[in-house]
């Protein structure tokens, strides 16, 4: 035992999501996943807050949605909880009423910017109201956020203990001799970063990831590293080929082209996704 | 609730301590109630204590069987302990003070609990004589875990709101913000010292006060170890220039005339000043005050002198077994009075190591069993453990390489602005 030990998705979540079973397509899932992500990345920054509470959020964050279904509560209130109690574990902890500021800016401007056409409309029209002080939106959004915490806490049993990834690449780099690469280290620190949006943290472990996020890398780069049978780099660090494979699918699946109606369709289930969760929340 | 509340045990900093009984099994247990709190959610002390201790099973750790979450409380269901320490001293003590072979029993225990949640890379950082539980058995269990953190991670950005102040480390008071094990070694330590004497060593009245407490007894260190102890506890600048009274060091025998050389020889290793120079849990362990045959310094033998309680780590060390051949007569001797000792204390002490595994085997088997398998789990988590330090290292210097390169260049390339979805990655900053 250890409590160094962080878990992992079992092989039938994996195959079977809740959200899946309740009826959400796995591409649909995928996509809220990482805009759930995305709203706990900007919030964080629009917060301040440090990098490590932000990453631990997203890692929480991927890991409910392997024990709990999307249609039973939102990805901005799962997202929000998440932001919170990543914030308490890492001794950062943010106050209730900036944090729900914040992200009702940021679903606000979601909303306009789906409904506007051209990107530069987007954000040029976009006016925040921020919402009354004593006005029930501050409150019901109050009570969803200590309903998320408990919940996440609730059903991951407790289970928060996170591994962020970063020590590992670059001790990964010195071994393979890559320190020196500013562009090699940049962009796999890059890739990483990104994965945060993907949920392979709950999936494999660091050094899975780790290795992917070097094997994109070199392979942008056009470096070689070992790969003959006898010799593969990865096989050092303990990683499977088709694991660190099936990594790379995820992280390179971000960076697909999307059309204005995909994005509306994802924000519209986003939306009305996270409305019925509210009203069905239940302790 | 499965549980009937018999009556109040305590009440701590943030929760209510009842006496419980298992409707199904009759069992006793301890039944921690924390509030939850509208303004702040679930309490990030019930977080980390529930998340930590679910993990850590050992016979000197309280064990926290089950978690209740309702509405508005959390209960956390723990195995029942007698008493905590403090009350423990207060019932049992002369004005509080312990005598030798309990202090040495409870003290070994302590180290014990510690040097496993130290293993498994958890800091407990709020070790005091109220959050050590006793049970009838004489068993010594680390509870409270409220304020405990897992570490492994560059430990740098710790609040230093930490600790107890009378049990408090000297580095964390200056301001230390890189502290780790060595701030339960310095607790251990305050409390060794109060179990010998009945009262707290270092009594201050705010941080600065406890400061000075501690300096006019261990004494002020000199100007290079003031400034390196700032400097490796990156103390903010603001607080690391204080000028400090000189004071010189007392001689523990001075401040504890009671206590026996050997005793007042392992207190000095783990009241350092410099956090550095502090002994660490699993090496305090083989310290001649738990391993040594010579007895108290008081005349005539002393029941239970000869090594730490069997009960619970049949396994002597092996310098441990090679002493004992010497030993052998004597200590049946002394094993004869022991024995005596122990009904006479209604079992509250416990066989000594003089009579080895095949006597706690005899008695316990499953107990045995346990300890074993502890024993084998806390060495391979010692490789484990010697392995996440030098990851650990690696790890720092990727901190510091990340920094350097968001400093030097911006944001990393891709960082958190993928081309998807794109009006995400601009905007509102
Ligand atoms: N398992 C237990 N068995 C018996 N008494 C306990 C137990 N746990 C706690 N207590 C009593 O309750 C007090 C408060 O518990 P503690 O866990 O320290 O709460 P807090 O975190 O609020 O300080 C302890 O000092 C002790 O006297
Ligand atoms: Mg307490």
């Amino acid at each position: 035992m250890s409590i160094t030990i962080y878990p992992l998705a079992s092989l039938s979540q994996i195959e079977k999501t809740p959200s899946r079973e309740d009826g959400i397509p796995p591409e649909l899932e995928e996509d809220l996943r990482a805009y759930g992500c995305k709203l706990i990345h900007e919030a964080g920054i629009l917060l301040k807050q440090k990098q490590v509470a932000v990453a631990t959020a997203q890692i929480l964050f991927h890991r409910f949605w392997y024990v709990t279904s999307m249609k039973q509560f939102g990805i901005g209130d799962i997202g929000m909880g998440a932001l919170y109690l990543a914030s308490k574990l890492e001794e950062c902890p943010i106050r209730m009423r900036e944090l729900i500021n914040v992200y009702d800016l940021l679903l606000q401007r979601a909303s306009h910017t789906t409904g506007s056409t051209s990107s530069a409309q987007q954000y040029s029209d976009f006016k925040y109201v921020p919402m009354s002080y004593f006005g029930s939106t501050f409150y019901d959004l109050k009570d969803a956020l200590v309903v998320a915490e408990m919940q996440i806490l609730k059903r991951l049993g407790f289970n928060v203990h996170v591994v962020l990834p970063y020590g590992t690449l670059v001790n990964y780099l010195r071994v393979l001799g890559l320190t020196s690469r500013e562009d090699v280290c940049t962009r796999a620190w890059g890739y990483l970063n990104d994965a945060l949006q993907t949920p392979v943290y709950a999936l494999y472990p660091v050094p899975t990831i780790v290795s992917a996020a070097i094997m994109l890398t070199t392979r942008h780069l056009g470096i070689s590293l070992p790969s003959s049978p006898e010799n593969r780099w990865w096989e050092l660090f303990d990683a499977e080929w088709e694991d660190v494979w099936s990594v790379c699918g995820y992280i390179m699946r971000l960076y697909r082209e999307r059309d204005a109606e995909d994005q509306k369709r994802l924000w519209g289930t986003a939306e009305t996704l996270n409305a019925r969760g509210r009203t069905a929340a239940d302790i | 609730m499965n549980y009937v509340q018999v009556e109040k045990l305590g009440e701590g900093t943030y929760a209510t301590v009842y006496k419980g009984r298992s409707r199904a099994t009759n069992e006793i247990v301890a039944l921690k109630e924390i509030h939850l709190d509208a303004e702040e959610g679930t309490p990030s002390t019930a977080i980390r204590e529930i998340s930590l201790m679910k993990e850590l099973k050992h016979v000197n750790i309280v064990r926290l069987y089950d978690v209740i979450h309702t509405e508005t409380k959390l209960v956390l269901i723990f195995e029942y302990c007698d008493r905590d320490l403090k009350k423990y001293m207060d019932l049992n003590g002369d004005r509080g003070a312990l005598d030798p072979v309990t202090v040495r029993s409870f003290m070994y225990q302590l180290l014990k609990g510690t040097a496993f949640c130290h293993e498994n890379r958890v800091l407990h950082r709020d070790l005091k004589p109220q959050n050590l539980l006793i049970n009838r058995k004489g068993e010594l269990k680390l509870g409270d875990f409220g304020l405990a953190r897992a570490f492994g991670v560059p430990v740098n950005t710790f609040s230093n709101e930490v600790v107890t102040l009378w049990y408090r480390a000297p580095d964390v008071l200056m301001g230390s913000r890189t502290y780790s094990t060595s701030i339960d070694i310095w607790s251990c330590g305050c409390i060794f010292a109060e179990m010998i004497s009945g009262v707290p060593i270092f009594r201050g009245r705010d941080n600065q006060d406890q400061l000075l407490h501690i300096m006019r007894i261990v004494g002020t260190p000199d100007e290079r170890t003031l400034r390196k102890i700032a400097t490796e506890g990156q103390i903010d600048p603001a607080n690391a220039n204080k000028q400090y009274p000189r004071y010189p060091k007392i001689p523990f025998s001075q401040v504890l005339p009671k206590a026996s050389p050997q005793a007042l020889d392992l207190l000095e290793r783990l009241l350092q000043f410099d956090p550095s120079k502090r002994i660490t849990a699993a090496e305090a362990l083989s310290h001649p005050y738990f391993t040594g045959s010579i007895p108290f310094g008081l005349p005539g033998p002393v029941p239970g002198s000869m090594g730490p309680p069997a009960y619970n780590y049949p396994h002597p060390h092996s310098h441990q077994q090679q002493q004992m051949q010497h030993q052998q007569q004597q200590q049946q001797a002394q094993a004869q009075a022991h024995a005596a000792y122990v009904q006479a204390q209604g079992g509250m002490m416990h066989p000594q190591h003089g009579q080895t595994s095949a006597f706690a085997a005899q008695q316990d088997p499953v107990r045995l069993a346990q300890a074993q398998q502890a024993q084998a789990q806390a060495q391979a988590q010692a490789q484990a453990q010697a392995q996440a330090q030098a990851h650990a290292q690696a790890q720092a210097m990727a901190m510091a390489q990340a920094q350097a390169q968001a400093q030097g260049q911006g944001q990393p390339m891709m960082g958190y602005a993928p081309p998807y979805p794109q009006q995400y990655a601009t905007g509102g900053r």
